[in-house]
C-alpha cells in the first residue's frame, strides 16, 4: 500500500475513533482497475477501504451536500480541485466550514479513466493524465485542516486556453457545425450537472419541465439550450475540476465552454480563479463602473 | 381557459391610417384564450371605456388587452377602466401600436398591420399569465431624524418642524452650528455669519417640534421607509443636562487647558467646556481625554464649584432606539489637509494658514478679537497671498473635483483684508475664477476693482521663509513669466472633502456614496435630494461641495420631501415586486448582493425533513423596499425568485407568441 | 449577399427597458421617425431583468435577431441594473458567437429616452444587416417549435377541459 493511502487510513481511524468526526468521505477501489469511486465510512473498521491512486479523480466536496443534515462533523479528503470546490460551496452558503474536517492531499494529477478503459491494466503507465489535470494550476489544496504529504509543483502557471482559441479561430459556421455534432450526442442525462460543485440548486430548472425553460424532448436545440445555460450558470464560479467532462457518457467537451467563459472573464474583468478566495465577489456578482464598454 | 378581451384603438386616424385595425381585431379572435375582440375609434374616450366595461360584464372577460398608444400614455387610464368593471387592474396589458407601430411605419399598411397583430398576440400571451396584484401598505411613523446639526441640518429640521412634524437632530459635537458657526462673514453680501446663524440655532433649540440630541452619534439603523429603527449613542457628557444652568462657573475654574477645536488650535479651551460662547445647548461637556478627574483621578474642582450640582463623573454612554419615518443626512464636510502640499509649508510655517483659520482670525469673537494678526509674531500682515485650489482640481495630490466655494470665499477674504488693513496688498493665485451664483460675479469684480486685489493666474510652486517674510514663488501664466511675492501671511483655499467616516455612516444607514465619499443622490437632475434608499434624503455638503445658499435651498427641498412622506398615513408599495419561492430557494445569497435597494436578506426558516425539524437560510424580499427592477431574477439560477407582473413565464410567453406563427 | 434574401423579412426582437429605450422608441414615434417594420419590442422594467435564457429561447424559436437595450451606464433607473447587463452580455455575446451564432444576430445597445433618432438608426442598421445575412437557421429546431405548438395546444385543451 502506498504511504499516502496508509496515512489516509490512519487519520480516518483516528478521527472516527476519537469521535471528532462521524463520517469520512474518501475513495475506494471500484469494479474496474481504472475506477476509484467515492466512499463514505462511519466506523474505524471500514478505514481499510480507503485508497489513493491515479484514478481518484472524483471531486468529493460535492458529497458534503448529502450530509448537510448530519449532526456531527464530516471529514473529507481534498485534492487541489476538491478544495476549490469546497470553497465554491462555502461561497454559495451551501455548507458550514466548521462542519467539515478537510484533509488535504497535494495531487500529482489523475489519469484519464476513459482512455484507461480502452487498454489493459498492464498498459496503465501509458495512460495519459486527464485533460484538466495536464494544465492544472492548483494541485495543492487551497484550504485544509491537515495536510498529507508535501506540496507539489503546479504543472502550469498560466491557464491553457489553446483549445478555446483553436475554436475561436474557426468561422461561425464551422463552430456551429462542431457544436451541433457535440450536442446531437447529448442524451441530457444531467451527469455533468450532478457532478459539478457549482451546480448546487435545490431544484434545477432543468429537472422541472413546469419551470417553462425547457421541454423534456431530447433534441439538439434543447440540448444546446441546456448546454449554454449550464455553462452560463457556472460562469465565474467554475473551479475547473473537470468533473462535468469526465462523467459525460457522450464525451462532449464540456470544459471547453467553461473555459471560454473563464478566458473571457479574465480578459474583460480581470483575472479571476473561482474557489480560491471566498471573500472576493464572483465576476457576475458585482460590477465595476469602468468595465469594458462595447455597447454604445 | 382564460377569457381575454382585445380592444383595438384607431386613435382617430393616428393608428388607423397605417394599421388595419379591423383586421387586427378579427385576427386576434382566433388566437388562443381570446374570447372577445373588437376595434373602436377612440378607446380612451368615455364611450371607448364604456365599451370595454360593457364587454367585460357581458362577455365575462377575466383579462383585457388594449392595443393603442404607449402604456406610458394611458396604462393608468385603462387600469382604472378595467378596475371600474370589477377586474383587478393588473389583469391588463397594452400593445403599443401607435408610437411603436403606426407612427413609425406610416407608408406600409401591410407590414404595420402584421406587426400590430404580433404585438397584440404578445400582449395576449402575457396577460394570460397576469395575476391579480394588490397594492400593499405600510404605516408611517410621523417623526423625522436629521443627522448633523450644521446649517443644513438646522434648516431641514426647522422646515420639517414648521410643517408640523416632530424632528430630532443628532449632532456629533457638543453644540449645533457646524462649520457656519466658525465662519466670519458670508459672501456675497458680507452678512455676519453668526448674526444669521445664531437665530436659527435658537429657533431650532426652542421649537416645540425639534429635539436636539447633541454629543451623540447614530450607531445602528434598521427597518425601511416609514419605519426606521435608529439606535443613537448619547455620549457621556459628565454633566447632568437637567440640572446644569450653563452659568459657566465650572469652565472658568477648570485648571486644564486644551487647544480649542473650534478655534482650530489657535487658542485654548478648558477640559470642561462649551465649544464656543453661543453654543446650543449652552451646557458644557467634560473632555474625558484631558480632564484630570478621568486621567489622574484628582481635581474635581468643577464638581465642587457647580452651584447646581450638575457634574456627574459616573454618567455613561447611553444607547436609545427611536423609530423614524424618514432620515435626512446633513453631515457636512471637512477641509482638505493642506500639509499634503509640502511645498506650501502648511504646518511648518506658522503664517501659512487655511481659509477657515483665517475666518477665526478675522472674527470679532475669535482668538485675536477680530484683529488680523500673524500667528507667528502677532504683527499685522501687510501683504497677504491667497492660493486657490489647494486640494481641488488636482487628481495627483488632492481631489479631481472643484470645491465650488473657494473662489468666492477667497474673494471675500481678500476684500476683508483690504477693508480692515487699509495699507495692505492682497495677491490671489488662481487657476480659474468661477463665480456661478447670484451676485457672485459682481462681488468678484468689486474685489479686483474697488478692493484692488491682484489676481495672478498660475500655480504656486513653493513657499520659502526669508527672515520674518514668506516668499511665494509662482508663475504668472498670462504673462508667461515667473513671479515672486513677498508675503506676511499666506492663506490656502483648501478643498471641501467628505468626512473621514462618511462611507461608514452611509453603509450603516444603507445608501450609496461616490469615490470621494460624498453621498450619491438618486438622480443628478431629477432627484437631487433623494438617495436610492427610500426615506433617506440628503441636505448640504455631505452630497458634494456647496455654499450656504445652495445648502439652505437643498435643506428646504429635503424638508419638503420628508414632509410629503410623513403627511401620508400609510405608504403604498409597488405591487410589481420580487417574491421568493422559499421551498425552492437554496439560500446561496447571490440575489442579496445584487439588489440595489437592500430589499433582499437571508432569513432562517424551519423545515421538516425525514421527521426532523431543520433550519436553513433562504432569501426573503422586503416588499416595502423592492422597486421591481428584476435584477435578482436573473442572478437566481434556479428561478426561485420571480418578479410579479414580469415573470419568466410571461416573458417567455411573449417570446413564443412572437416566434411561433 | 445572394438575391434569395431580397424578399426575406426578418423578425427581430428588442428587449427594451421601460425607462430609457422604451421611452426612446416612443420618442421615435412621436417624432415620426421611420424605421423598418421588422422589430417587435418587448417591454421589461430594466435591462437587468433580461435573462440570457430569454435570448436563447428566442433563437431556439427561430428569431432572426435579438437586441437587448437599456439605459446608458450611469443612468439606470434602478442604479445598477445595466452594469450587470453589461457584464452578462459582454460574456453572453461572446458565448453565442463561440457556439457558432452569427455575431450580427445579437446585440446589446444603450439607448436613452431622448435618443429617438438613435433608436431609429440602431433598428435600421440591424434590420439591414440581418436582412443581408438571411434567415436564422442556427439553434433553431423545427422539432422544438412543433413540440411547443403541440404543448400549447395541449395546455389549451387541458384548460378547456377544466
Amino acid at each position: 500500500m502506498n504511504p499516502i493511502a496508509q496515512e489516509m487510513q490512519n487519520i480516518a481511524k483516528e478521527l472516527l475513533t476519537s469521535g471528532e468526526v462521524t463520517a469520512v468521505i474518501g475513495w475506494e477501489k471500484g469494479t474496474f482497475w481504472y475506477q476509484s469511486t467515492p466512499v463514505m465510512i462511519t466506523s474505524a473498521e471500514e478505514a481499510d477501504k480507503l485508497i489513493w491512486d491515479e484514478f481518484c479523480q472524483p471531486n468529493l466536496s460535492k458529497y458534503l451536500l448529502d450530509y448537510r443534515l448530519n449532526e456531527g462533523k464530516v471529514a473529507i479528503f481534498v485534492k487541489g480541485c476538491d478544495a476549490r470546490a469546497f470553497n465554491r460551496l462555502l461561497q454559495d452558503n451551501q455548507i458550514e466550514r466548521q462542519k467539515a474536517y478537510l484533509i488535504g492531499i497535494p495531487c500529482p494529477g489523475m489519469k484519464d479513466h476513459k482512455q484507461a478503459a480502452l487498454v489493459e491494466e498492464s498498459a496503465k503507465d501509458s495512460v495519459p493524465l486527464a485533460k484538466v489535470c495536464q494544465s492544472c494550476r492548483y494541485p495543492n489544496p487551497v484550504v485544509y485542516d491537515r495536510l498529507i504529504g508535501s506540496e507539489v509543483t503546479p504543472r502550469a502557471t498560466e491557464p491553457d486556453f489553446s483549445d478555446v482559441m483553436a475554436l475561436e479561430a474557426m468561422t461561425p459556421d464551422e463552430r456551429y457545425a462542431f457544436w451541433q455534432e457535440q450536442h446531437t450526442k447529448c442524451i441530457r442525462c444531467y451527469a455533468c450537472r450532478n457532478a459539478c460543485p457549482a451546480c448546487n440548486c435545490r431544484n434545477c430548472i432543468f429537472s422541472d419541465s413546469k419551470s417553462g425553460w425547457i421541454s423534456k424532448d431530447v433534441n439538439t436545440s434543447e440540448n444546446q439550450f441546456y448546454a449554454i445555460t449550464r455553462a452560463t450558470h457556472v460562469a465565474g464560479r467554475c473551479v475547473e475540476c473537470g468533473q462535468c467532462e469526465m462523467v459525460c457518457p457522450s464525451n462532449i467537451p464540456i470544459m471547453l465552454m467553461n473555459k471560454k467563459y473563464i478566458k473571457d472573464i479574465n480578459d474583460l474583468f480581470g483575472k479571476y480563479d473561482a474557489g480560491i478566495d471566498i471573500d472576493t465577489p464572483t465576476p457576475l456578482g458585482h460590477y465595476k463602473l469602468d468595465d469594458p464598454e462595447e455597447f454604445m | 381557459m382564460k377569457k381575454v378581451g382585445v380592444f383595438v384603438c384607431h386613435c382617430g386616424s393616428n393608428i388607423a391610417h397605417s394599421v388595419d385595425c379591423a383586421k387586427v381585431a378579427e385576427t386576434l379572435k382566433d388566437f388562443p384564450n381570446v374570447a372577445f375582440s373588437t376595434d373602436y375609434k377612440y378607446m380612451c374616450s368615455e364611450p371607448g371605456q364604456e365599451l370595454i366595461k360593457k364587454a367585460i360584464k357581458e362577455q365575462g372577460l377575466d383579462r383585457v388587452v388594449v392595443c393603442s398608444c404607449s402604456p406610458r400614455m394611458h396604462e393608468n387610464t385603462f387600469r382604472n377602466c378595467v378596475a371600474q368593471a370589477g377586474l383587478n387592474p393588473y389583469m391588463f396589458e397594452m400593445a403599443n401600436i401607435r408610437e411603436q407601430c403606426s407612427w413609425v411605419h406610416p407608408d406600409d399598411m401591410e407590414k404595420a398591420t402584421e406587426k400590430a397583430i404580433d404585438l397584440a398576440k404578445m400582449a395576449v400571451s402575457k396577460v394570460c399569465y397576469d395575476e391579480p396584484l394588490e397594492k400593499s401598505y405600510s404605516p408611517v411613523t410621523k417623526r423625522a431624524l436629521v443627522v448633523g446639526g450644521g446649517i443644513a441640518g438646522i434648516q431641514t429640521a426647522i422646515d420639517i418642524a414648521n410643517n408640523g412634524f416632530v424632528v430630532d437632530i443628532v449632532e456629533r459635537t457638543p453644540s449645533i452650528g457646524g462649520k457656519m458657526s466658525q465662519i466670519d462673514k458670508t459672501f456675497p453680501t458680507l452678512d455676519c455669519s453668526a448674526c444669521i446663524l445664531t437665530p436659527k440655532m435658537v429657533e431650532a433649540s426652542s421649537h416645540p417640534n425639534i429635539n436636539l440630541i447633541t454629543f451623540a452619534e447614530v450607531e445602528k439603523v434598521e427597518g425601511y421607509v416609514g419605519n426606521f429603527d435608529v439606535t443613537i449613542r448619547k455620549k457621556a457628557r459628565s454633566v447632568d443636562m437637567s440640572k446644569c444652568t450653563g452659568c459657566g462657573t465650572c469652565w472658568s475654574k477648570c485648571p486644564t487647558k486644551v487647544p480649542s477645536e473650534f478655534e482650530l488650535g489657535m487658542s485654548m479651551r478648558k477640559a470642561i467646556y462649551t465649544p464656543f460662547p453661543q453654543a446650543i445647548p449652552n451646557k458644557p461637556v467634560i473632555d474625558r481625554e484631558h480632564c484630570l478627574k478621568f486621567t489622574k483621578g484628582i481635581c474635581g474642582v468643577c464638581s465642587k464649584v457647580c452651584p447646581a450640582g450638575a457634574i456627574d463623573y459616573t454618567i455613561e454612554d447611553e444607547l436609545v432606539t427611536e423609530r423614524y419615518g424618514a432620515i435626512v443626512m446633513a453631515t457636512g464636510y471637512q477641509l482638505f489637509d493642506a500639509s499634503v502640499y509640502g511645498e506650501y509649508g502648511y504646518g511648518r510655517y506658522p503664517d501659512v494658514i487655511s481659509g477657515l483659520q483665517f475666518e477665526r482670525l478675522i472674527n470679532a469673537s475669535g482668538p485675536t478679537m477680530g484683529h488680523l494678526l500673524r500667528p507667528s509674531d502677532g504683527k499685522e500682515p501687510k501683504n497677504v497671498v491667497f492660493i486657490k485650489c489647494v486640494g481641488s482640481r488636482d487628481e495627483n495630490k488632492g481631489k479631481e473635483y472643484c470645491s465650488r466655494t473657494c473662489c468666492m470665499y477667497t474673494a471675500k477674504q481678500a476684500t476683508l483684508v483690504r477693508d480692515k488693513i487699509k495699507d495692505s496688498k492682497v495677491y490671489v493665485f488662481y487657476m480659474d475664477v468661477r463665480t456661478p451664483g447670484k451676485g457672485y460675479e459682481e462681488f468678484y469684480n468689486r474685489t479686483t476693482e474697488k478692493y484692488e486685489a491682484n489676481y495672478i493666474r498660475g500655480r504656486v510652486s513653493k513657499i520659502t521663509q526669508e527672515g520674518d517674510k514668506l516668499l511665494v514663488h509662482g508663475e504668472d501664466t498670462l504673462l508667461g513669466r515667473p513671479v515672486k511675492v513677498e508675503a506676511d501671511m499666506v492663506v490656502l483655499a483648501t478643498a471641501m472633502v467628505s468626512n473621514p467616516d462618511a462611507a461608514h455612516l452611509a453603509q450603516l444607514v444603507g445608501f450609496s456614496y461616490d469615490k470621494d465619499g460624498f453621498y450619491t443622490e438618486s438622480h443628478p437632475k431629477l432627484a437631487p435630494v433623494e438617495t436610492h434608499t427610500a426615506g433617506v434624503f440628503l441636505a448640504g455638503a455631505c452630497q458634494g461641495p456647496k455654499d450656504i445658499p445652495d445648502t439652505v435651498a437643498q435643506a428646504g427641498a429635503a424638508a419638503v420631501k420628508v414632509t410629503a412622506l410623513l403627511s401620508k398615513d400609510k405608504l403604498e408599495t409597488e405591487p410589481s415586486v420580487s417574491v421568493v419561492d422559499q421551498k425552492n430557494c437554496a439560500g446561496c445569497g447571490h440575489c442579496v448582493n445584487i439588489c440595489p435597494y437592500r430589499a433582499i436578506s437571508l432569513e432562517t426558516i424551519q423545515e421538516r425533513v425525514n421527521g426532523k425539524t431543520i433550519e436553513r437560510k433562504v432569501a426573503h424580499v422586503n416588499s416595502s423596499l423592492c422597486r421591481g427592477c428584476g435584477a435578482c431574477t436573473v442572478t437566481c439560477r434556479s428561478s426561485s425568485i420571480s418578479l410579479k407582473h414580469f415573470t419568466n413565464k410571461q416573458i417567455l410567453a411573449e417570446v413564443d407568441a412572437l416566434c411561433l406563427q | 449577399m445572394s438575391s434569395v434574401n431580397e424578399n426575406f423579412e426578418p423578425k427581430i426582437l428588442v428587449f427594451a427597458c421601460n425607462w430609457c429605450t422604451y421611452a426612446g422608441a416612443d420618442l421615435a414615434g412621436l417624432s415620426r421617425l421611420q424605421y423598418p417594420p421588422n422589430v417587435r419590442i418587448l417591454r421589461v422594467p430594466c435591462s437587468g431583468r433580461v435573462n440570457p435564457q430569454f435570448v436563447l429561447r428566442a433563437f431556439q424559436r427561430g428569431i432572426d435577431g435579438v437586441l437587448v437595450c437599456g439605459c446608458h451606464p450611469g443612468d439606470c433607473h434602478y442604479t445598477s441594473g445595466n452594469y450587470y447587463t453589461r457584464r452578462r452580455y459582454l460574456l453572453m455575446k461572446r458565448m453565442l458567437e463561440f457556439m457558432g451564432t452569427d455575431p450580427e444576430r445579437f446585440q446589446t445597445r444603450w439607448i436613452s429616452g431622448s435618443e429617438g433618432p438613435k433608436f431609429q438608426e440602431v433598428i435600421t442598421e440591424a434590420t439591414g444587416i440581418i436582412k443581408a445575412i438571411g434567415p436564422n437557421r442556427k439553434m433553431r429546431d423545427d422539432l422544438t417549435i412543433q413540440a411547443a405548438f403541440a404543448q400549447r395546444d395541449a395546455e389549451e385543451e387541458e384548460g378547456e377541459a377544466k
